[in-house]
């Protein structure tokens, strides 16, 4: 269990973070959305220990975090680097070494992943002279390359191509699986949807939502979706408040019970549910509010 | 978890274990980078052919120089010259023999009934040799002319040479250990500035890249700056040894090197240990200024310190040289960071009180351990930050 609890960050006079929790439960893939500024980085790095908090804990499996655990956590962080004059093998298994593997299993896993990721052909070569996209996949791999049993992941899909954004959410998924808990940053709502069982929301430094996927999802639903197969309008004879969207009626504060009984007496109910919002729409919503 | 093995190693262990991979790293990468094997192999070549210069230039030196020798004393010379060694005698009859000999190239130089014959003006030392070898077979002639026994003209001939007490003890050719101070001033200038570079180099590669952030998450700040101090001290050292072994190496085989001054060795042993703690010194201070830029370009400025510090040490040890008693020499030769650089050189051309080399070493050190503390600090404060260029006093205020 991985526990962020209530982080304070000023600089100068802008305060970065307000009081900032969050918690990764063994296994749980933690989606951490805001918008940009929000403190996501901020959070991130203050987690891994490269910046520190003008107040607050991180809790690792019910002790505070410290240098030798957080040695076998993988990080990301959202300004990549990499040492431009070393091979990419020999910079894999390099970093894999500082994470405590020794030399012969760090070359191996380094080698694992590059075949994962269709680097192989290019082990020998120096990282400055790989494309942008390889030197995400080459990133990726340093992050992985010590089978961390904890993810800290900010931003990990930017500037990956299809493939790469397979392998990393494999990965993930994967990480998670074995008992890791994963946090991971993105603006691709789509994938946190896809891929996360929670979502935390940050804005302005303070969480504004938080919950696994269903539960914000039902925490926003509102909005009850009808469609009849009829010639007549049911603006008026519906109850509650009733707006069209198409042929479809989206009815809000009504019983559905009701509603379902007057549509289908009117014609064919070809639908009839609760509009799901996507984690964009409430996120958007999070974040306006 | 699998991944939790590594844990059970001892703190301690991994601790050290980290800062020797980085040191490890830099080595690997930049001491067996192809910029750096090439300009080693440059270098080797050109210490070896310097090495081996004299016996080429000198090479005609070790031929016999040909000697045609007639007339008057002619067998008395003989004798002269054997005893000195390095002459291929030829007797003739007459001096036109020994001067024909000389002209169609028989011979180099003919001495006859007290003329020199030589196809051109023949060279100092050689001419000094054959004077000394005439006017010795003449008095020895002379002598047996007197009358005297060859066993008393031997005895006359052979005065006992004069026999040197040196009253300062070690205290050897100035010539010499001119040359040693220079070279020793030479060496630590060279084997400090390298590596106060390339420290700095790699503290803002790591820092512009920002691979920083995700080596700061498993090393300590002070392993990934002790790492690349010692890492780059490793490939001074390995160059120099590399240059010594070259340069020693050729200099036997062409047996050149018995001529290398007494405590040579003693004093490349005592070079190093300045050398040492000066790294110290220098590297962390290098590390902590590379670390208050971001950017490779604006490195110039904030070394620009350091720069000036090592050139005035190594000017100030190029001034003891030439006044090694003088107050400024012995000020200079104690106060860090200058006494570096100047002590060891002060110390190979004269002989420096205990005292003042023991005050000397105490201040270094002192100066080392402050620099370490300085250098780390600045380090772990501004490593992280990115931006513009921090200056001293931010970098210091800022909380680690």
């Amino acid at each position: 269990m991985l526990e962020i609890k209530d982080l304070h960050k000023r600089f100068g006079d802008t305060v970065a973070l307000d009081g900032v929790s969050l918690t990764a439960a063994p296994g749980e893939v933690v989606g951490f959305v805001g918008a940009n500024g929000a403190g996501k980085t901020t959070t991130m790095r203050i987690a891994m220990g490269v910046l520190a908090a003008d107040s607050g804990r991180i809790v690792y499996n019910g002790a505070p975090l410290d240098v030798e655990a957080r040695r076998r956590f993988g990080y990301m962080p959202s300004e990549r680097g990499l040492y431009p004059k070393m091979k990419t093998a020999e910079q894999i298994a390099y970093f894999g070494e500082l994470h405590g593997m020794s030399r012969a299993e760090a070359k191996r896993s380094a080698a694992a992943l590059l075949e994962q990721l269709n680097l192989t052909e290019r082990s020998g070569d120096f990282v400055q002279d790989l494309s942008l996209g390889n030197q995400q996949r080459v990133q990726l791999a340093v992050s992985l390359v010590h089978d961390p049993e904890a993810l800290i992941l900010d931003e990990p899909f930017s500037g990956l191509d299809p493939l790469a954004v397979d392998v990393m959410g494999t990965a993930l998924k994967d990480r998670a699986a074995a008992g890791a808990p994963v946090i991971f940053s993105s603006h691709q709502l789509d994938l946190i949807e896809r891929l996360c069982d929670s979502v935390v929301i940050i804005g302005n430094g303070t969480i504004i939502a938080a919950g696994s996927v269903e539960e914000l999802k039902a925490k926003e639903v509102k909005q009850l979706r009808v469609s009849v197969q009829t010639a007549q309008d049911l603006s008026a004879s519906l109850p509650g408040t009733v707006t069209r969207d198409g042929d479809d009626y989206l009815v809000e504060d009504a019983d559905d019970q009701e509603v379902l009984r007057i549509a289908a007496a009117a014609g064919r109910v070809t639908h009839f549910a609760y509009d799901q919002p996507t984690i964009a729409e409430i996120f958007r919503e999070a974040v306006t509010r | 978890m699998s991944a939790q093995t590594p844990e059970t190693r001892a703190p301690e262990t991994s601790r050290m274990r980290g800062l020797m991979l980085v040191a490890g790293r830099e080595i690997r990468v930049r001491g067996l980078s192809k910029a750096n094997l090439v300009s080693l192999i440059v270098t080797v070549v050109i210490v070896g052919v310097l090495a081996a210069l004299p016996t080429i230039l000198g090479g005609g030196d070790d031929e016999a120089e040909k000697i045609g020798l007639a007339g008057t004393n002619a067998s008395a010379m003989e004798g002269q010259l054997n005893a000195m060694g390095g002459f291929d005698i030829t007797m003739y009859d007459s001096a036109d023999e020994a001067e024909r000999a000389v002209e169609d190239g028989t011979v180099d130089t003919a001495v006859a009934d007290g003329t020199l014959y030589s196809e051109e003006n023949p060279d100092q030392s050689l001419q000094a040799q054959l004077d000394a070898a005439w006017q010795a077979a003449t008095v020895q002639t002379n002598l047996a002319d007197a009358g005297l026994s060859d066993a008393e003209i031997a005895t006359a001939l052979t005065p006992r040479p004069l026999e040197t007490v040196t009253l300062a003890e070690g205290e050897s050719d100035p010539v010499t250990s001119y040359f040693t101070g220079l070279v020793i001033s030479i060496i630590m200038f060279m084997m400090l500035m390298t590596p106060v570079q390339y420290i700095a180099m790699g503290v803002v590669e790591e820092k512009s890249s920002r691979i920083v952030e995700i080596l700061l998450t498993s090393l300590k700040p002070w392993q990934l700056l002790g790492g690349k101090v010692i890492g780059l001290g490793v490939i001074s050292l390995v160059n120099l040894v590399a240059m010594v072994a070259v340069g020693l190496g050729v200099s036997a085989a062409t047996g050149v090197l018995a001529d290398l001054p007494p405590g040579t060795a003693s004093a490349a042993v005592s070079t190093i240990g300045w050398w040492l703690i000066a790294l110290v010194l220098f590297g962390t201070l290098a590390g902590g200024v590379g670390s208050l830029v971001s950017r490779q370009e604006e490195s110039g400025s904030v070394l620009t310190p350091l720069i000036m510090s090592l050139t005035l040490s190594y000017i100030g040890a190029i001034f003891t040289l030439n006044a090694p008693t003088s107050t400024f020499a012995q000020v200079l030769s104690i106060v860090p960071p200058f006494s570096a650089i100047t002590m060891p050189t002060r110390m190979a051309i004269t002989t420096v009180p205990a005292w003042e080399i023991a005050l000397s070493i105490a201040l270094l050190v002192l100066a080392a351990a402050g620099a370490l503390a300085l250098g780390a600090q600045l380090y772990k404060r501004s490593v992280l930050y990115t931006g513009s260029r921090l200056k001293l006093t931010e970098a210091l205020r800022r909380a680690a």
